[in-house]
C-alpha cells in the first residue's frame, strides 16, 4: 500500500523536483539528461501497480483522490512510454539554443500530463489538464519563427477557450453531483436538468484538445512547428488527454443517448475523412501527420459515439478505445520521431530505415498481425450495427472501411513527402535509441501488456486469418490510389 | 486589562508606534530604519498569528471605550477581521523587505516609511474596528496616509495622481460619514454583529435602510473601485512600486471591499439585504466592474496600468462573491480578499522588479525578459495565472467557489461573468507572458542596472518569489485548515446563517 | 477657594502686563515664562474645584452690576480658561523664542499679551453683561496691538481695519446692552434670563437681541463682515495670529453663545436662527473657497478661520426649538469644535510660521521640496489641517458627528450638506498645501532650520487637537454642565 502510494507520489513529484535543476543556468546540459528519467516512476506505476491503486490527499486543493482503472492505466503506459521515448530522443535532438527554458516546459507538461491520468478528483484532474495546456504553449512556440508564433497564438486563444468550456461543464457537473470526484460525474451528468449544456461544454472543451472537427485549427498548425519530439508527444499523448477528458467526465454507462451518438458519429466520420482530405494536400511530412491524427481521433470519436448512443456497450467500447488510444499513440509518435531522422549512408541502412518507418504506419491502417489490426478488429466486433439502435448505425462499418481508406492514403503520402523531405546524415544515439524505442514498443510492447489482448476479439490471434482480407483490402485501395496519383503528378 | 483587551491594541500599536518611530528618526539611520520597521512587521505577523490562532480557539478579543456620548471606539477581532489582518500582517512584512531594496539610495526615506507604516495601521484597524464608526476612523486616516505615498515622487502627474485620487476618496468619505450618521440617527451606535441587525425591522424603515444602504455602497465603493468610481486607482499607479502593491493588494481598495463586506455581512445581514433587493443591483455593478474593468486592461501598453485595470476587475470579484447568497459563493468572495492581494502584490513586485532592474515600463519592452530575469518572470507567470484562474493557484479556488457557489443558488450569469472574465485576463496577460518568455530581445534594456550574481537585489526578488509561493501554496492546501479558504468558510460558518 | 482662583485668573494677567511693561523684552520674557507657569497652575487649580464643588457664581463686592462685578464659573467656562491656558502659553512660549530680541518694539509684546490674556478671561468668567464687554474690549484693543506690532504700514493699515471693525461691533454690542438695561434694570446675564422667562416674551427686546448679536458677529468675523479678518490675521506675526485665530474670535462667539442659549429661545425666531445659520454655512463655503485661491500661505490659514468660524454659528438654528438632547448634542459638538479649532489653528500659523521663516517666503509655492528638509513643521501643519478637514480621529471630526447628529436629529437635513461640503473644501485647501511641499526638483535648496522647540510647539498643539477625537468623551464631561444648567 505505502509503495504503491509512493509511486503515484512520486509519478508526478518526480518531474517537478527536477525543475529545480533549472534553478542554474549551467545544470541545463546535466537537465537535459535527465529528461527521460522523469516519465519512469509513472511508467512503473502503470505496469506495475493494479488497477485499485489510489492515494488520498484530502489537504491537496479540494480534496485530492489519485488513483488508477483499468482505463486509466492504458492511458497511464501509453502517456510514460511515449514521454520516455520523446524524452531519450530529446537528449540527442536538443540544441543549446534556450535549452533550459525547453527543458523546464516539457517537464512542465509532461507532468500535467502525467498527472490527468492519474487524478481522480475533479480539482486535481483539471489543475494538470491546465498545467499541460499551458506548458504545451511553451514546446509549440519553442522555435520562435513567425510561423511558431502564429501556432501558438492560435493553440492558446483555443486552449484557452477549451479550458473555459471545461471549467463551466466541470462546475455545473459537480455542482449536480455534489461530490468532488470524477466517478461520480457520470451519473450526475446523466440526470441533470441540462444535461445537454454540460454535454455540449465538456465535448467541446475537450474536443478542442481531442481535435474535434471545427475545433481542431490548432493542430495541423501547431504539431509541424514544435520540435519533433514535442510532436511526437502532442499528437501522441496529449490529444489523447482530451478523450481522456471525456471518457471521465460524459455519462456513458448511465444512459443512451442516441442523439448525443449521431452527433458524434457525423463529427467522427468528419473528421476521420475530412482530416485525411486535407491532409493530403500538404507537402510537410509533421502536417499530414497532424492530420492523420485528426483522421485518427474522428476514429475514435466514432466509438465514443457509439458508446454514448449506447449504454449497454460503454464498457466494452472502453476497453477497446483503450486499446486504440495505446496503439495509435505509440504508432503516431514513433512516426512523428522518425521525421527528424536522417538516412544513414548506406543503402541497405536506408532501407532499414524506411522499412521501420513504415510499418508503425502501416500498423495504423491495420496491417494484419500488428496493434492496429488488433484494435480495428475489436473495433469492427463491437460497431456492429445491430448492437445499436441510433439513426446512423447502419453505417458504421462503411464509416470504419473509408477510414481506413483514409488512413492509409494519408501514410502513403506521408511517406511520400518525408522521402523528398528526409536528408542523409549520421543521427545522434539518442535519436537512433528513442526513436526505436517508439517504434519497438509501438510494434511489439503491445503484445506484452496483458490487457489489451483481454479487450480484443475472442480466438485471437487466429481470428485474423480469416479477416485478413477485410484489412487488407483498405490498404490495398488506398496504395493504388496513391500510386495513380503519384504517376499522375510525375507526368504533369 | 487582561490580554483579550490588550491584543487587539498590540497589533495595532506596533505600526502605529513604527511609525512615530520612523518620522522621528534621521534621514541617514538607513539601518536603524530596516531594524525597527522589520522588527515590528514581524512582531505583528506573530500578534495576529496568535489571534488567530485565539479566534479558531473561539476566544474573543476585544477592546472598547467612549469616545463621543453614544459612540464607541471599538478594536475587535473576529474571523473575519482575522482574514484581513492576517493578509496585512504578512503583506506589509513583505512589502517592507521590498520597500527597503526598492527605495535604496533615494531620498524622502524617512518620510515614506513613517507614511507607510501608517497606513499598515489604518488597514489593521479597518481590519480590527468594532463598528462603523471605528471603520470610518481608520478608513479616513488610510486616506490620509496614502497620500504622501502616493504623491512621494514629487512629478506632475503623481501630484496630478494624488489629487485626484485625494479628490475621489474624501468625497467617498464624506458620503460614506453621511450614511454613517444618518444610520446612527437611526439605530444608535451598531456593533458589528454576526447576521446583521435588519431581519425583522419594520416596513416603514426600509426606505431610508436601502438609501443609507446605497450610500454606503458608493462611499465604500471608491476605495473598491467600483465602476464608475474607479477612476483614481488606474491613475494612482504612478506611486513607486510598493506603494502600488500595497494600494492594490492591501490597503486601499481592499478596505473599501472589507467595508462592503462588513455592512453587508454585519450590519444589513445577508437575508435582509436580500430582502430588500440591494444586492440584486449591487451585483450588476460587481459583474458590470469586472467585465469593464478587463476590457479596458486590455487597451493598456503600459504594464502598470494594465495591472491596474486588472484590479479594478479583481476586486469586484469579492463584491460579487457576497452577492451569492450561498455559503459557498459567499465563501467565495470572502476567500479572494486574501488571494487578490498575494496575487496582484505578487504582479506588482514584479513591475516594480522591472522598472528598477531594467527600466522598462511598457509592456512591449519587455521581450525577452524571462531570459535576464528570470526568477521575476517566474514570479509573474504564476500571478498573471493566477489572476486568470489556472489551476492549482490560488485565483482558480476563488473562481471555483465563487462558480460553484452560483450554480447553487441559481444565479448562472455568474459563472458566465467569471468566464468571460478570465478569457479577457488571459487576452491581456497571456502576451505579456508570450513577450517574457518567447520573444527575443530586440533593443538594449533602457536603464539596466546590475546587482552582481542575481538578477536584481536580493531586497527584490524575494517578496515576489515567496508571494508566489504563498499563491500556489493557498491553491494547493485550500483544503487543510488554517489555509484562506478554510477560513473563509469557519467565517461564513460563524457568521452567516443561512 | 473658587473664588480665589478666580480672582486670581482675572488680576494675575493684569499684574504681569504691568510689570513687562516696564521691562525690556529678555526680562520680560523671563517673567512671562514665569507668569505662564502660575496661570496654568490656576486654571487647572479652577478646573479641580469646579469639578469638585460645582459651578459657582460671586457677586465681586457685593454690589449688583453695572457697579460690581459678577463673576461665574461652570464647566463651560473651565473649559475655556483651560483652553486659554494652554493655548496662550504655547504662543508664549514660541513668541519668546520667535521674536526678535533686538528690535525695540517687540517688547511691548509682553505686555499686550497678558492684557489679551486677562481680557480672555474676564470674557470667560464674567456673569454680566457689561464686564463682559469690558473683557471684550480689553481683548480688542490688545489684539490690534498685536497685530500693530512691527510697525510697517501693511500691518498698521490691517490694524487700522481691525480695530475700526473691532470699535463698530462694540458699539452695537453696547446699544443693545444699554436696551437691555433701560427694560430690565440689571445686566446680570442670569437676572436677566430669569426677567425674561417669567415675563414672556416681549417683542421689542428681540432688537436689543439682534444688535447685540450683530455686534458680536462682526467681531467674531462671521460673513458677510469677515473682511477685517484676514489682513489682520494674515500679516501679524505667526504667534498673534495664532492667538488671534484660537482664542480672540472664539470670546465674542462666546458671548454670542451664551445670550442666544439663555435669551434666544424666547426673544429669538426661528427665521433669525435660521439667517444665522445661513450665514454660518456661507462662510464656510466661501471661505474655505478663498482660502483655496490664496498665494500667501498665511493668508490659506486665515481664510480658513473664516470657514472654521462659520460652523460655529450652526450653532443657533440648532439650539432652536429642539429637544433639550439635540440642544446639548448640538452645544457639545460646538463646544468641540471650539476646542480643535483653537488647538488646531494654532498650531497651523506657528507652523506656518516656521515654514514661512526656512523658506524665506510666504508664498505657497515656495514650499516645494520643504517635505524633504522640513518635515516635521510640515507635519505639524498637515495634522492640524486634518482636524480642519474634519476626519477622524481629530477634535473636528467629533465636533463634526455631532454637529451631524444634531441636524439629523432635529430634521434640518440641509446642514449635512454644509458639513459634508465644508469638509471637502477645507480638504481642497489643505492638500494644496501639502501637494506645493511635495513639489520635488527645486533649486532652492537654502532652507534654514528654526531651533528645536518653535518646531515641538506646534506639533504639541496639533497632536492634542488630534487626539481631542479620542478623549472627545472626557472633555465634553468637563463641561458637564453646559450653557443651559450655566443659566438657571
Amino acid at each position: 500500500m505505502f509503495a504503491s502510494n509512493l509511486l503515484l507520489l512520486l509519478a508526478i513529484i518526480l518531474p517537478l523536483a527536477s525543475l529545480l535543476l533549472a534553478l542554474r543556468p549551467d545544470w541545463q546540459q546535466a537537465y537535459r539528461y535527465c529528461l527521460p528519467v522523469l516519465p519512469l516512476p509513472a511508467l512503473l506505476a502503470g505496469l506495475t501497480l493494479g488497477p485499485d491503486a489510489s492515494l488520498e490527499l484530502p489537504g491537496l486543493l479540494l480534496g485530492g483522490l489519485w488513483g488508477l482503472n483499468e482505463l486509466r492505466q492504458v492511458f497511464l503506459v501509453l502517456t510514460a512510454t511515449l514521454w520516455l521515448a520523446a524524452g531519450v530522443f530529446a537528449v540527442g535532438y536538443l540544441k543549446v539554443h534556450y535549452l533550459r527554458r525547453f527543458c523546464v516546459f516539457w517537464t512542465l507538461t509532461l507532468a500535467g500530463n502525467l498527472g490527468l491520468v492519474i487524478a481522480q478528483d475533479v480539482a486535481s484532474f483539471y489543475s494538470f489538464f491546465a498545467l499541460m495546456t499551458f506548458a504545451g504553449y511553451g514546446l509549440v512556440v519553442h522555435e520562435g519563427s513567425k510561423e511558431a508564433n502564429r501556432a501558438g497564438r492560435v493553440y492558446l486563444a483555443m486552449a484557452v477557450a477549451g479550458e473555459m468550456a471545461i471549467l463551466t461543464g466541470l462546475l455545473m457537473a459537480v455542482q449536480q453531483a455534489d461530490s468532488g470526484l470524477l466517478a461520480d460525474l457520470p451519473a450526475a451528468v446523466a440526470q441533470a436538468d441540462r444535461r445537454w449544456l454540460i454535454m455540449f461544454l465538456l465535448l467541446a472543451g475537450f474536443g478542442v484538445k481531442a481535435g474535434l472537427p471545427l475545433l481542431h485549427f490548432w493542430l495541423p498548425l501547431a504539431h509541424p512547428v514544435a520540435p519533433t519530439p514535442a510532436s511526437a508527444v502532442l499528437s501522441g499523448a496529449m490529444i489523447k488527454a482530451g478523450l481522456l477528458g471525456w471518457l471521465v467526465t460524459l455519462p456513458f454507462g448511465e444512459v443512451s443517448l442516441p442523439g448525443w451518438g449521431n452527433v458524434l458519429v457525423i463529427l467522427g466520420a468528419v473528421g476521420s475523412l475530412g482530416g485525411a482530405v486535407l491532409g493530403v494536400r500538404h507537402r510537410r511530412p509533421k502536417a499530414v501527420l497532424a492530420y492523420s491524427s485528426i483522421s485518427q481521433m474522428g476514429l475514435m470519436t466514432l466509438m465514443v459515439g457509439a458508446a454514448l448512443a449506447n449504454a449497454e456497450y460503454a464498457g466494452p467500447l472502453f476497453a477497446v478505445i483503450g486499446l486504440y488510444v495505446l496503439h495509435h499513440g505509440l504508432a503516431k509518435g514513433s512516426l512523428f520521431l522518425s521525421t527528424a531522422m536522417a538516412l544513414p549512408a548506406g543503402r541497405s541502412g536506408q532501407w532499414l530505415l524506411w522499412v521501420l518507418v513504415a510499418l508503425p504506419g502501416l500498423s495504423l491502417s491495420g496491417l494484419p498481425y500488428t496493434s492496429g489490426a488488433a484494435s480495428k478488429l475489436a473495433m469492427k466486433e463491437l460497431l456492429k450495427p445491430e448492437n445499436f439502435e441510433f439513426a446512423l448505425a447502419p453505417y458504421l462499418p462503411a464509416l470504419m472501411s473509408a477510414g481506413a481508406v483514409a488512413t492509409m492514403l494519408l501514410v502513403w503520402r506521408f511517406l511520400w513527402v518525408q522521402r523528398t523531405a528526409v536528408g542523409t546524415g549520421n543521427n545522434p544515439v539518442f535519436m537512433w535509441l528513442g526513436w526505436g524505442l517508439a517504434t519497438i514498443s509501438s510494434l511489439v510492447l503491445f503484445w506484452f501488456l496483458p490487457w489489451p489482448r483481454e479487450a480484443s476479439v475472442p480466438g485471437w490471434p487466429g481470428s485474423m486469418v480469416h479477416s485478413a482480407w477485410s484489412l487488407v483490402w483498405p490498404i490495398l485501395l488506398a496504395t493504388i490510389i496513391s500510386a495513380v496519383a503519384w504517376r499522375s503528378v510525375k507526368q504533369r | 486589562m487582561n490580554l483579550s483587551v490588550l491584543m487587539p491594541v498590540f497589533a495595532l500599536m506596533t505600526s502605529l508606534l513604527a511609525s512615530v518611530v520612523l518620522f522621528a528618526l534621521p534621514e541617514k539611520g538607513h539601518r536603524l530604519r530596516t531594524i525597527i520597521n522589520l522588527a515590528a512587521a514581524i512582531l505583528k505577523i506573530a500578534l495576529v498569528g496568535v489571534m488567530i490562532w485565539g479566534v479558531a480557539q473561539g476566544c474573543k478579543y476585544e477592546a472598547a471605550f467612549t469616545m463621543l456620548p453614544g459612540v464607541e471606539f471599538v478594536l475587535r477581532a473576529d474571523a473575519l477581521s482575522m482574514l484581513f489582518a492576517g493578509l496585512s500582517a504578512l503583506l506589509w512584512l513583505l512589502t517592507t523587505i521590498y520597500a527597503v531594496g526598492y527605495l535604496e539610495d533615494s531620498p524622502n526615506r524617512s518620510r515614506f516609511f513613517g507614511f507607510f507604516s501608517l497606513c499598515v495601521a489604518s488597514t489593521m484597524g479597518i481590519a480590527l474596528a468594532g463598528n462603523l464608526f471605528t471603520f470610518f476612523l481608520f478608513y479616513e486616516m488610510l486616506t490620509l496616509s496614502t497620500y504622501p505615498l502616493v504623491v512621494h515622487r514629487g512629478t506632475t502627474k503623481a501630484l496630478r495622481a494624488g489629487r485626484n485620487y485625494i479628490i475621489y476618496t474624501l468625497t467617498g468619505g464624506a458620503v460614506l460619514l453621511f450614511a454613517i450618521a444618518w444610520l446612527h440617527g437611526l439605530v444608535g451606535d451598531l456593533r458589528f454583529q454576526e447576521g446583521g441587525y435588519f431581519s425583522d425591522i419594520a416596513p416603514s424603515m426600509r426606505g431610508p435602510l436601502a438609501i443609507i444602504f446605497v450610500l454606503m455602497m458608493v462611499g465604500l465603493g471608491v476605495k473598491a473601485a467600483l465602476v464608475p468610481f474607479h477612476g483614481w486607482l488606474p491613475q494612482a499607479m504612478v506611486a513607486p512600486a510598493p506603494v502600488s502593491a500595497l494600494l492594490h493588494a492591501v490597503a486601499v481598495v481592499k478596505a473599501g471591499a472589507f467595508g462592503i463586506i462588513r455592512v453587508v455581512f454585519e450590519i444589513y445581514g445577508l437575508e435582509a439585504a436580500k430582502d430588500m433587493g440591494l444586492l440584486a443591483g449591487l451585483s450588476v455593478v460587481a459583474a458590470f466592474t469586472i467585465i469593464y474593468g478587463s476590457t479596458r486592461a486590455l487597451y493598456q501598453v503600459d504594464l502598470k496600468r494594465r495591472l491596474a485595470f486588472s484590479t479594478v476587475s479583481q476586486v469586484s470579484y469579492i463584491v460579487l462573491g457576497l452577492c451569492l447568497l450561498g455559503p459557498v459563493g459567499v465563501a467565495g468572495g470572502l476567500v479572494h480578499l486574501v488571494h487578490q492581494g498575494i496575487m496582484k502584490i505578487t504582479l506588482f513586485f514584479c513591475a516594480g522588479n522591472y522598472a528598477e532592474t531594467l527600466g522598462v515600463h511598457r509592456i512591449d519592452e519587455l521581450d525577452g525578459a524571462g531570459k535576464r530575469m528570470p526568477g521575476t518572470s517566474v514570479a509573474f507567470t504564476l500571478g498573471a495565472f493566477g489572476m486568470i484562474g489556472a489551476p492549482p493557484l490560488a485565483g482558480f479556488i476563488t473562481k471555483w467557489t465563487m462558480g460553484s457557489g452560483a450554480l447553487a443558488v441559481g444565479m448562472d450569469w455568474v459563472v458566465a461573468v467569471l468566464v468571460i472574465s478570465s478569457l479577457l485576463n488571459a487576452a491581456y496577460f497571456l502576451p505579456i507572458l508570450h513577450r517574457l518568455w518567447f520573444a527575443e530581445q530586440c533593443e538594449p534594456w533602457p536603464h539596466e542596472r546590475r546587482w552582481g550574481r542575481l538578477e536584481t537585489s536580493a531586497w527584490l526578488l524575494w517578496p515576489p518569489l515567496i508571494t508566489a509561493a504563498l499563491m500556489l501554496v493557498a491553491g494547493l492546501i485550500a483544503n487543510l485548515p488554517f489555509s484562506p479558504l478554510s477560513w473563509a468558510e469557519l467565517i461564513v460558518a460563524r457568521e452567516v446563517a443561512l | 477657594m473658587t473664588l480665589w482662583l478666580m480672582a486670581g485668573l482675572l488680576f494675575t494677567p493684569l499684574a504681569w502686563a504691568v510689570l513687562t511693561l516696564l521691562l525690556d523684552f529678555s526680562k520680560g520674557r523671563v517673567v512671562t515664562w514665569l507668569g505662564i507657569l502660575v496661570q496654568v497652575l490656576v486654571s487647572l487649580g479652577l478646573w479641580a474645584a469646579v469639578a469638585s464643588d460645582g459651578e459657582f457664581l460671586y457677586l465681586l463686592g457685593g454690589w449688583q452690576a453695572p457697579m460690581g462685578i459678577e463673576l461665574r464659573v461652570d464647566g463651560l467656562a473651565v473649559t475655556f480658561v483651560l483652553l486659554t491656558a494652554l493655548v496662550a502659553a504655547a504662543c508664549g512660549w514660541h513668541a519668546s523664542i520667535y521674536l526678535d530680541p533686538d528690535k525695540p518694539w517687540n517688547r511691548y509684546f509682553w505686555p499686550l499679551f497678558w492684557f489679551l490674556w486677562a481680557g480672555l478671561n474676564a470674557v470667560w468668567l464674567g456673569g454680566d453683561l457689561f464686564n463682559v464687554y469690558v473683557g471684550l474690549e480689553l481683548i480688542s484693543l490688545a489684539a490690534v496691538g498685536l497685530v500693530a506690532l512691527g510697525g510697517q504700514a501693511d500691518a498698521l493699515r490691517a490694524a487700522i481695519r481691525y480695530l475700526m471693525a473691532a470699535l463698530l461691533g462694540s458699539l452695537a454690542y453696547l446699544l443693545g446692552v444699554a436696551l437691555i438695561y433701560g427694560q430690565f434694570g440689571t445686566l446680570s446675564l442670569a437676572g436677566v434670563t430669569d426677567l425674561v422667562s417669567n415675563g414672556g416674551a416681549q417683542s421689542n427686546l428681540t432688537f436689543p437681541l439682534i444688535l447685540m448679536l450683530l455686534g458680536l458677529a462682526l467681531k467674531t468675523a462671521l460673513f458677510p463682515m469677515h473682511g477685517w479678518l484676514p489682513p489682520a490675521h494674515g500679516i501679524a506675526k505667526s504667534p498673534v495670529s495664532a492667538l488671534l485665530s484660537a482664542l480672540v474670535v472664539k470670546a465674542s462667539f462666546y458671548i454670542a453663545a451664551r445670550l442666544w442659549l439663555d435669551l434666544g429661545g424666547d426673544l429669538g425666531g426661528y427665521a433669525l436662527a435660521q439667517l444665522i445659520g445661513v450665514l454660518g454655512s456661507l462662510a464656510v463655503i466661501w471661505g474655505s473657497w478663498l482660502a483655496f485661491r490664496q498665494a500667501k500661505l498665511k493668508q490659506v490659514v486665515a481664510y480658513s478661520s473664516v470657514a472654521q468660524i462659520g460652523y460655529l454659528f450652526l450653532l443657533f438654528p440648532l439650539t432652536w426649538g429642539v429637544t433639550d438632547a439635540i440642544s446639548q448634542q448640538a452645544q457639545q459638538g460646538i463646544t468641540l469644535q471650539v476646542v480643535s479649532h483653537a488647538l488646531a489653528k494654532a498650531a497651523m500659523f506657528l507652523a506656518a510660521g516656521n515654514l514661512i521663516m526656512s523658506v524665506g517666503s510666504n508664498r505657497v509655492d515656495a514650499l516645494a521640496g520643504v517635505s524633504r528638509f522640513l518635515p516635521f513643521s510640515l507635519f505639524s501643519f498637515g495634522l492640524a489641517g486634518v482636524s480642519l478637514m474634519g476626519l477622524p480621529p481629530t477634535g473636528g471630526f467629533a465636533a463634526k458627528w455631532l454637529l451631524l447628529q444634531a441636524s439629523l436629529a432635529s430634521g434640518q437635513w440641509w446642514w449635512l450638506g454644509v458639513l459634508l461640503a465644508g469638509g471637502l473644501l477645507s480638504a481642497a485647501y489643505v492638500f494644496r498645501v501639502y501637494r506645493a511641499s511635495f513639489i520635488e526638483a527645486t533649486d532652492t535648496d537654502q532652507f534654514y532650520h528654526p531651533s528645536r522647540s518653535l518646531e515641538v510647539i506646534p506639533m504639541i498643539l496639533a497632536l492634542l487637537s488630534l487626539g481631542l477625537g479620542l478623549v472627545a468623551e472626557p472633555v465634553l464631561s468637563v463641561m458637564s454642565l453646559p450653557f443651559e444648567g450655566a443659566g438657571s
